[in-house]
């Protein structure tokens, strides 16, 4: 079973890309003991090795991204409210009158709207762009806003986390989840060596993803993932792309990757052998760090393993357990298959 | 004060449903004040002497803005439609509590952002409520009509300002239990009227019933009002930290009005002004006309973000109108009237 503990700890931790510290340091508390092999790089990327019963002849890299979408304080305004501006793809209604925290000392916040009230009936039905909003930690002035929070500081939405009945309720499941999946794996004994990256800033180009394979060069790489779910009331069958509750997500394709088909298949396989539910993506859309890693160097055989995810990239995700579960069930499975070949 | 707003801000009383808040207002006042509902639902705590001359009406709605379920689908989403005068705008992706045979945590079902595009135009028809839970579990635990209330904890601002959904109007009614506090040692000359009102948010329902059954010579109605905010015209507005707003409106008693300014002077409070032209578009505008007319006033909370999950007041500026309150009844209300 899933740390359920762990899970919390990491999702309820805030570190948007760039600003990883605060997961870093959990993840780098809970491998430690389990791990042979531990360096962080100079992008914040944490490189693991662990000794198995046997060295295998290929060098497998298993890949979870540490970083959450969230926000940059980008200017103090006169009124004392606060600029921000995304760091990763948000869209506009996400961060609508949500409430935050902000920078180091996790200064409380609310986004600004301006009252149902006075709109116009036209402005009632849309949500306004993000980069006309404004943060309101209820400071009278500028001066006194300045003394709280300063440029460049992180904003995390303030959000609950909930597993209950069987479903997860959290932020920053994306991609949590998939470092939880990699320190479980790290806690088993392994049938093989391994190499485990936890990276840095997936959500703003896959580039932490980028140095930990060129600095790993392994030979075949799992990125473990949380993706989007679309399977919503009114959203279309076809663009669905994947279900809450199918079980894992092995996609053949997405906006960043074509995948490796020899391990499209093993994955698959894998979840059979396994009887766990797998399903495949109905919608070439997402991406992953295996954009980044697949081709690193002279290429690295990659395949993606994902949790299907509704509302990625808002305060409030939600999972199935019991997909998290088939999920590391995939992973473990396909590893050693995969050195097995 | 923030103690206060921690007991009245919870996720209970929608329009509605405000019977879900009895126990509430019993456990906070039912030391010193009689308790008791009336028809419509109106909690009334009175104080004073039933054979007082004067009879004064202090009105906070107790009622917040929410949804109710409507439909649940063969896959287990649920539908609802808003109740009151919901902002769509703050719906998608949010957390909600359903209040179903257990409270069941939901999340506002949203289009990621991958396969949408965000002119996305947002329809009340098109409230759809992610509990993660399967159909047979759903039907178990909520039915059609069960309210739902956006999710949000109470945070401590700067300044003396608190943030959570619900401030409309239960920061008005821990006024009300402010003043009733004050009251509670005094020797009172008139009989008080505390009424907690419902359905503000839909109709105003309740102002009227309880005006009409208590028949008072006079009324004050606290609620929240504009906070000055960007994009908020200055003059429909009042500033966090002034102590509060006093309503001027044609439809509101100049005595009444007289009376608040003038104790808002002699307590040193710089409050804002808000005059309207008609209707105030709050509980005092049933109230004044109940019966044979009723001169009211209405005091308010200067509040940013009104009718979202990110609604702001500070805990200064109701202190302070608890204390304007509270002169106003120790004093009489109205003099010579």
């Amino acid at each position: 079973m899933l740390d359920d503990k762990l899970l919390k700890r990491l999702c309820t931790a805030d570190g948007i890309s760039g600003d990883e510290e605060e997961v870093r340091n959990i993840i780098l508390e809970e491998i430690r003991p389990y791990a042979d092999k531990v360096d962080v790089d100079n992008m914040g990327n944490i490189l693991v090795f662990k000794k198995g019963k046997q060295t295998p002849k290929k060098k497998l890299l298993l890949s979870a991204h540490m970083d959450e979408v969230g926000f940059i304080v980008t200017d103090i305004l006169d009124n004392g409210c606060i600029k921000f501006a995304c760091v990763g793809g948000i869209n506009d209604s996400a961060a609508f009158a949500k409430q935050v925290k902000i920078g180091k000392n996790k200064i409380p916040g609310v986004v600004n709207l301006r009252p149902v009230h006075i709109l116009k009936p036209d402005e009632r039905t849309k949500n306004p762009p993000i980069d006309s909003l404004q943060i309101d930690i209820g400071a009278k002035d500028k001066a006194e806003a300045e003394q709280y929070v300063s440029l460049g500081d992180s904003i995390v939405f303030d959000a609950l986390y909930e597993n209950k009945d069987g479903r997860i309720i959290a932020k920053a499941i994306d991609d949590r989840f998939g470092c939880l999946v990699l320190i479980e794996m790290l806690r088993s004994e392994l049938m093989y060596d391994m190499y485990f990256s936890f990276v840095v800033q997936e959500e703003i180009g896959l580039r932490g993803a980028r140095a930990a394979a060129y600095t790993l060069a392994p030979d075949c790489a799992v990125v473990v993932e949380a993706t989007t779910a679309a399977d919503v009331p009114y959203a279309e069958d076809e663009k669905k792309v994947c279900c809450v509750g199918k079980g894992a997500v092995v996609s053949f394709m997405d906006r960043s990757t074509i995948y490796d088909k020899e391990y499209y298949r093993l994955a698959m396989q894998c979840a059979e052998e396994n009887n766990v539910r797998v399903q495949t993506k109905t919608m070439i859309a997402g991406g992953n760090d295996a954009g980044a890693i697949h081709c690193s160097r002279g290429g690295v055989r990659t395949i993606a393993v994902s949790v299907p995810c509704r509302y990625l990239h808002a305060s409030s995700s939600l999972i199935s357990v019991e997909d998290a579960e088939s999920v590391y069930q995939v992973v473990k499975a396909v590893c050693e298959k995969i050195l097995e070949l | 004060m923030k103690e206060l707003l921690k007991k009245l801000c919870i996720d209970k009383g929608i329009s509605g449903s405000e019977d879900e808040m009895y126990d509430t207002i019993k456990s906070l006042m039912g030391g010193y004040a009689e308790i008791e509902t009336d028809t419509s639902g109106n909690i009334i705590a009175s104080m004073g002497s039933e054979n007082a001359e004067k009879h004064i009406m202090l009105d906070a709605h107790i009622d917040r803005i929410g949804l109710i379920v409507t439909y649940i689908s063969d896959e287990g989403f649920i539908k609802a439609e808003p109740v009151g005068g919901i902002d769509l705008r703050t719906l998608p992706g949010s957390a909600v509590k359903v209040l179903g045979t257990e409270t069941v945590t939901g999340v506002i079902c949203t289009i990621p952002p991958h396969l949408s595009k965000n002119s996305d135009e947002l329809s009340k028809d098109k409230i759809w409520i992610d509990t993660g839970l399967s159909v047979e579990k759903v039907r178990e635990i909520i039915s059609l009509g069960d309210s739902v209330i956006v999710y949000s904890e109470l945070r401590e601002l700067l300044n003396h300002c608190v943030a959570v959904s619900a401030l409309d109007n239960r920061a008005g009614c821990a006024v009300l239990i402010r003043c009733a506090e004050m009251l509670k040692d005094q020797p009172l000359h008139c009989r008080v009227s505390f009424v907690f009102s419902v359905q503000e948010e839909t109709s105003e329902l309740g102002a009227g019933t309880s005006a009409f059954s208590l028949q008072p010579d006079e009324a004050v109605v606290v609620d929240v009002g504009f906070a000055h905010q960007d994009g908020m015209p200055k003059e429909k507005s009042g500033k966090i930290g002034c102590g509060g707003i006093i309503s001027i409106s044609p439809v509101l008693s100049k005595e009444v009005t007289d009376r608040l300014i003038a104790i808002a002077e002699q307590l040193g409070m710089e409050c804002d002004y808000e005059v309207t032209g008609g209707g105030t578009g709050t509980n005092a505008d049933k109230i004044s006309s109940s019966r044979g007319g009723v001169k009211t006033g209405i005091i308010s909370l200067p509040e940013k973000n009104m009718h979202s999950q990110a609604e702001i007041v500070s805990t200064e500026d109701m202190e302070k109108l608890a204390q304007l309150l509270t002169v106003y009844v120790s004093e009489g209300g109205v003099q010579n009237a």
